[in-house]
């Protein structure tokens, strides 16, 4: 016969103090790993999920980033014809060429950063289909006007909706903000190619082009097609590849976070480990008693296990809750998280505690519970009724 | 003193509860210690590694703006500059898979030593460096990286600057991962796609005599190229790092929060194991009173108890700290560069310190509230319910 729920829980509450310690260091526990882990795929979710399913990235062959790779006009006039590439309504092909610059921009504090500021025609708007303005409108040619990403527009001074933007060699009228679904766009500016062509003087330069590829077409083939054309060493890839192998370098803190992680769970389980044996200490007459009344070994174990799992599921219950509201503060308090990325320009990120995360946490949780429960439970289990009796 | 067998025997009176919280505490420094040295690493790079006479030329408007190379000699006729170089990004790439996996700049063979003294790279190294045109002086860093060594060739494919170029190493820099390579050299490849050769560079760095110096230097290189074509910014190497790496401010926030929250933690297990340890034995403090030890005597050996507890916790977890530093460097082996500096992992004598002493401190604290409790209780009451 199983031993009532009630009563591993009730024990809790008998025992307040030493509950509520233990409840404590592992929701500390919890809180520290979730906020480390949530830093960690805040990052790759910004840029691991950027770009679209049916984009492919053409930059220089040899080129890692679209920062650092050079392409001529010539090349552009070149493929915009090629087939496979998808055309809108006019029947003109989306197929945007860019150049990419990282001029310095300034945080209300002072600080400095490097910002990806994104040269574009209108057509990069088709080109990006998860880029939405969500606030004001399109910018016009030649009338220095701006486009900036959430993640710029409160973080840097100038870049909020109808303010001037300084940058570069010159001034630009913000006059549109936009979203892209999360990911690393929102912290970049587009401005007109042409004048950021002309500002950092390199005329009849791009960085690279992004084409979406035709309905029904081989995207293979065509990345294949150009980057085997003998008049342009050009080399194309799937845009998700592309920001995928960008996100890796935030890979080696992921294992950071998880030796982390078992480090203070390991912790938190002797912590938890000492409850239950003083517990089961305390509790030895009424063990006797159980046993003598036909309780089972089993069921002694269980109810000692179920007592030490509530404990941490308590502790996750805190800790998860304690780390939401902990991540947004802080987030917004810095006006998001900045990182380095591998292109040399800043990444905002907004720090999130996703589902994955807390995941993370609720094995941490369950290690913990089974782990720091198993011992005491088993001693209480092995105690022979009669000496336990004798010992009240 | 006398007490201290007294102690000693209560604290291995519960053996696997004492073994349990100090690896709990243990744990908990450990973890404390490491994830101090991220913020520090950030620290000892601007304090240690940057100079103050050394000054950044660059143009205002980012570090991604070209100058013209015409700049360089206009800054060495700067009074104060000792002598000074150019950086122009290469963005060697010596296997496809890895990309940039190391800074590479073309620079003059003929300052990088005296520009660049703190870096220590030995005198005949320099001057192979000067004698050889496609000669390199490579990082420690990245010398054990790829298990190179002096004499060795090795092409490397500019990622900027589209080449693929073969390189002798000559010299070693100590401590840093830099490739640095002639700049003549890539300028003779380069104008095999361009007849104006390297006509820019993206950075100077200056060496400047005399600290008093810095500053009227900087203004007047400014000065020097007001209203011209690209306008510059000069700063000191310290403010340039610092600018740097700014952007990693927030970063910083989480793991100190987080630093925090695991400290605390420990303060949760140190007072859980104290309140324990009193609670058990309230009969035998409430007999060691009646018979005329003083309240006072024996507050001091319960948080005595909790104190050498929790300090024995700490050595252990300034130790394991210690061994720990070799697996997370070898875990962050990857990262990023911008993100590098977090991950030097080097428990310094001071993190070591602080870290006992927090277990100290923390000890005596968690023994407070339970030991107090226990020596007030009234020492007839507690004998009643006992009997």
């Amino acid at each position: 016969m199983a031993l009532p729920l009630r009563y591993s829980v009730g024990n809790l509450a008998v025992r307040r103090t030493r509950t509520l310690l233990t409840v404590g260091v592992i929701a500390l526990v919890v809180l520290a790993t979730t906020l480390f882990a949530g830093l960690v795929s805040s990052l790759r979710r910004t840029t691991a999920t950027a770009g679209s399913e049916r984009n492919l990235i053409v930059m220089r062959k040899g080129a890692t980033n679209d920062g650092s790779s050079a392409l001529s006009l010539e090349a552009f006039q070149a493929i915009q014809f090629f087939e496979g590439i998808a055309r809108d309504a006019q029947g003109e092909p989306l197929i945007s060429p860019e150049l990419v610059v990282q001029p310095f921009f300034y945080t209300s504090d002072g600080g400095r950063e490097n910002v990806l500021v994104r040269g574009v025609e209108k057509v990069a708007l088709a080109v990006h289909d998860r880029v939405e303005i969500v606030e004001g409108r399109m910018f016009e040619r030649s009338r220095n006007e701006a486009l900036v990403g959430r993640g710029v527009a409160g973080r840097y001074v100038g870049a909020a909706l109808g303010e001037d933007l300084e940058f570069g060699h010159g001034t630009w009228k913000v006059v549109g903000v936009f979203e892209a679904e999360g990911t690393s766009m929102e912290s970049e500016v587009w401005i007109d190619v042409n004048e950021l062509a002309r500002d950092t003087r390199r005329s009849n330069s791009y960085s690279g082009f992004r084409l979406r590829v035709a309905p029904g077409a081989d995207m293979d083939a065509l990345a294949r097609r150009i980057g085997d054309d003998p008049r342009f060493a050009l080399e194309a890839s799937p845009e998700k590849e592309y920001y995928a192998k960008q996100a890796e370098s935030a890979d080696p803190f992921y294992v950071l976070v998880i030796g982390l992680a078992l480090l203070a769970g390991v912790g938190a389980t002797f912590g938890a480990t000492n409850t239950l044996y003083a517990s089961v200490q305390a509790r030895t007459a009424e063990i006797g008693t159980l046993r003598a009344l036909g309780f089972s070994r089993t069921s002694i174990l269980s109810a000692f296990l179920v007592e030490s799992l509530a404990i941490s599921a308590l502790g996750l219950l805190v800790g998860g809750l304690l780390a939401i509201g902990l991540a947004g503060g802080i987030s917004s308090a810095l006006g998001g998280i900045a990182f380095g990325a591998q292109t040399f320009s800043t990444n905002v990120v907004e720090l999130r505690i996703g589902i994955f995360d807390l995941l993370l946490a609720a094995i941490l949780c369950l290690m913990i519970g089974l782990a720091g429960g198993f011992f005491p439970a088993l001693r209480a289990a092995r105690m022979r009724p009669v000496e336990a009796l004798r010992k009240a | 003193m006398k007490f201290l067998p007294f102690i000693w025997r209560n604290l291995l009176r519960n053996k696997l509860r004492a073994l349990l919280t100090a690896g709990a505490i243990a744990l908990a420094i450990a973890l404390v210690c490491l994830l101090r040295t991220m913020p520090d690493g950030l620290n000892l790079m601007l304090e240690y590694f940057t100079s103050n006479t050394r000054i950044s030329v660059h143009a205002e408007a980012g570090l991604v703006y070209p100058m013209p190379y015409a700049y360089l000699g206009k800054v060495r006729s700067v009074p104060g500059v000792e002598a000074a170089s150019t950086w122009t990004w290469f963005g060697g790439v010596f296997r496809q898979e890895d990309g940039v996996s190391f800074p590479s700049f073309a620079t003059e063979p003929e300052t990088v030593g005296t520009v660049f003294e703190d870096w220590e790279v030995p005198k005949e190294d320099l001057e192979a460096f000067r004698r050889t045109r496609n000669g390199a002086l490579v990082g420690e860093m990245t010398l054990e990286k790829y298990g190179w060594k002096r004499g060795d060739l090795v092409t490397l494919e500019g990622e900027v600057i589209p080449l693929a170029l073969e390189f002798r190493i000559v010299g070693v820099i100590p401590n840093i991962p830099h490739f640095m390579l002639q700049r003549e050299y890539i300028d003779q490849a380069f104008r095999s796609l361009d007849p104006q050769g390297l006509s820019w560079t993206g950075m100077i760095w200056a060496r400047v005599d005399d600290a008093a110096r810095v500053e009227p230097a900087m203004a007047e290189i400014d000065a020097l190229f007001q209203n011209s074509e690209v306008e510059t910014a000069s700063e000191t190497e310290k403010s340039y790092m610092k600018n740097f790496f700014g952007m990693l401010e927030g970063l910083v926030v989480v793991i100190l929060v987080v630093t925090a929250l695991v400290a605390l933690c420990i303060v949760f297990i140190a007072a859980n194991t104290a309140s324990m340890s009193v609670r058990e034995r309230f009969q035998e403090l409430a007999i060691l009173k009646a018979i005329g030890f003083n309240r006072r005597l024996l507050f001091g050996t319960l948080i005595a108890e909790s104190t050498v507890l929790a300090l024995l916790g700490g050595i252990l977890g300034a130790a394991l700290a210690l061994g720990l530093t070799s697996v997370a460097r070898e875990a962050t082996e990857g990262l990023d560069n911008t993100l590098r500096p977090l991950a030097s992992f080097v428990v310094t004598q001071a993190i070591l310190v602080q870290g006992v002493f927090l277990a100290l401190v923390v000890g005596m604290l968690s023994g407070v509230v339970p030991s107090l409790g226990a020596t007030r209780r009234s020492v007839a009451e507690t004998l009643r319910e006992v009997f």
